[in-house]
């Protein structure tokens, strides 16, 4: 029989095959759907000690699910699918497959501390929800966002050579996070953003000198210089090498 | 005219009952069914008591020890009452060794019975052995050593199912036994305590661990030895292929079903009204309320009266009791008895 009310079914939770022939019986399309089952079957008993690495998330065995966390934050009142008791219920069981299906919202936590104020057993739940967001994130579990990729990028740069060189950081952020230069400068917000700065308006009145005035042309030129020479901070010698090695060791000794 | 008080039942309730009156300087007599003093906590075998911590055998060592070195006491073991007439002030009382004696008053703690599990199959006690009941589990703490009885592994996860004979119209009983709560966390808390890698879930409808019972047993149980907490009502417990439980129902909070291996479950049974209360109601003469447990005279100018003049009831026989509210029962009861005997005496002069 067909399903009819296929929106109270988890998509994920749907199975069926466009071609299917069963003792010759053409069962073909949504003839053969099934639902999977919706049991759950196990907890993760090592999860909530595992999460607990994470800042933050400390005291949330504490939680007795009194939902005030929930009643009171800033998100749930924009998106009710946003519910931090649930996810520590979820967190607390190690029922991670659940919390993974709001991966892509966990993060939109704005930390007012609302819930960390009003919480009757000092659960700190803006903190879980900091903890969650990092083990998603840094377990591969989500996409890294943008700011990340960006971090990574200004972290690589500072540690190789004690500096930074914009356009390098800013060129490599836009490959990483897979933005076409060349279609943004054209016809995108880079290409807008760069003639404004530059008054572009100006030279298309005429007025060559007032443009000119206004461009950064040594900027430029040492943009461009430094996509080919990357030059060291004074003495850097092996501090990058030191500061990874350290980064490495805290990261080991917080994480395990 | 007597003025000497009879005592009915040893356990907490009973023995401080006798050691209040006889510390007035009446006599009293104890008349115990069992051959042993200390009712429920030293015949179930309980482990630690709620909330002092204290074992059972201590701490209801030294109020047996109370009145068996009292000479106001007459203590009569495995012995019943049989008969008893006349009023208040005036009763004859037959014991089933065939003695009689002349008292004034008669104060009732006959407590309680456990709720017998067999009473609800479905959740597997009787049917698999690595399923107990809270008494069992203390008794199983008491030796020191956390095993499933099945094989003798250290269980990875134990399942505590609250209401278990409480608050269950399937079976007549509307009532909340009050304690198991408070029990069932301090369960979990010894069970962790002497088998540090178990988990220990405990399924519940509501946490009643009443006044200062909050933090310093559900919340410790919670926040120290991290006993995890599941809103579901069991519906189910079974085996799977590979020995372990199932426990099957609803998680309310996830609303999904589950289906969770376990290598114990323990129902935290209720308080039941003792299973003689029909035979106490007809040989004393009192009434039972509406669940069975004996029934209250007046409440408030003559507490602990039952529905017979001179004749009073506390602890754990009025319905689910803890052990130091029995206890003050107990003392309140040997006030009250001795207090109306004074009021007959002078009414009589």
């Amino acid at each position: 029989m067909a399903i009819h009310e296929k929106t109270l079914i988890d998509p994920d939770r749907l199975v069926s095959s466009d071609t299917l022939v069963v003792d010759g019986v053409d069962v073909s399309g949504h003839w053969n759907t099934m639902i999977l089952p919706r049991t759950l079957r196990t907890y993760d008993d090592g999860f909530e000690k595992h999460l607990k690495q994470y800042a933050g998330a400390e005291n949330m065995h504490r939680c007795w699910q009194c939902g005030s966390c929930t009643n009171s934050c800033t998100m749930y009142a924009q998106n009710t699918d946003f519910n931090p008791r649930y996810w520590i219920y979820l967190a607390r069981l190690g029922l991670t497959d659940e919390i993974l299906k709001d991966k892509d919202i966990i993060w939109q936590c704005v930390s007012c501390n609302r819930c960390t104020n009003i919480c009757p057993k000092d659960v700190r739940p803006e903190g879980v929800m900091k903890a969650l967001a990092h083990w998603i994130e840094s377990e591969g579990h989500g996409d890294k966002c943008k700011s990340t990729i960006f971090d990574e990028e200004f972290t690589r740069q500072c540690i190789a050579r004690g500096r930074i060189e914009d356009s390098e950081v800013m060129t490599n952020f836009f490959k990483n996070t897979q933005q076409d230069i060349k279609e943004m400068a054209l016809n995108g917000w880079l290409g807008i953003f760069v003639a404004r700065m530059n008054k572009w308006t100006e030279l298309k009145k005429g007025n060559v000198f007032k443009f000119l005035a206004r461009t950064p042309i040594m900027h430029s030129l040492h943009m461009g210089l430094a996509m080919f020479f990357k030059p060291k901070t004074k003495s850097w010698g092996r501090t990058g090498e030191v500061l990874s090695q350290y980064v490495k060791e805290q990261k080991e000794l917080a994480h395990g | 005219m007597s003025d000497t008080v009879l005592v009915v039942g040893a356990g907490p309730t009973g023995l401080s009952a006798a050691a209040g009156v006889a510390s007035i300087g009446k006599k009293v007599i104890l008349v115990e069914k069992e051959a042993v003093l200390g009712g429920a906590p030293i015949l179930s075998g309980y482990a630690k008591l709620v909330p002092s911590g204290e074992w059972a055998k201590d701490a209801m060592g030294r109020m047996i020890k109370r009145v068996e070195g009292n000479p106001n006491v007459t203590i009569h073991k495995s012995t019943r009452v049989t008969k008893v007439e006349g009023d208040a002030g005036n009763f004859t009382v037959t014991f089933s060794n065939g003695q009689t004696a002349n008292v004034g008053s008669i104060i009732l703690g006959t407590g309680f019975t456990h709720f017998d599990s067999i009473n609800k199959p479905e959740w597997g006690f009787g049917t698999f052995e690595d399923v107990l009941t809270t008494t069992q589990m203390e008794q199983m703490v008491a030796t020191g050593k956390i095993a499933c009885p099945s094989n003798g592994r250290v269980p990875e996860r134990v399942a505590i199912l609250l209401c278990v004979g409480s608050r269950d119209r399937q079976i007549g009983r509307e009532w909340c036994s009050k304690i198991c709560c408070t029990v069932s966390t301090n369960l979990a808390m010894e069970i962790k305590e002497l088998s540090p890698s178990t988990e220990v879930f405990i399924y519940y409808m509501d946490i009643r661990t009443f006044g200062l019972y909050e933090d310093k047993f559900y919340w410790k149980s919670q926040e120290e030895f991290k006993t995890k907490f599941v809103k579901a009502r069991i519906a189910e417990v079974t085996k799977s292929p590979d020995g372990r439980l199932l426990v099957k129902g609803e998680d309310t909070l996830v609303k999904r079903p589950i289906v969770i291996p376990m290598d114990m479950v323990v129902h935290a049974v209720g308080m039941d009204p003792n299973e003689e209360n029909p035979e106490i109601s007809r040989v004393f003469g009192v009434g039972l309320e509406k669940h069975g447990y004996i029934d209250r005279g007046e409440q408030y100018t003559s507490s602990f009266s039952s529905t017979r003049r001179g004749i009073y009831v506390g602890g754990s026989a009025l319905g689910p009791e803890d052990i130091d509210t029995s206890i003050s029962h107990g003392l309140a009861m040997a006030m009250r008895a001795v207090g109306d005997l004074n009021a007959l005496v002078q009414k009589a002069a």
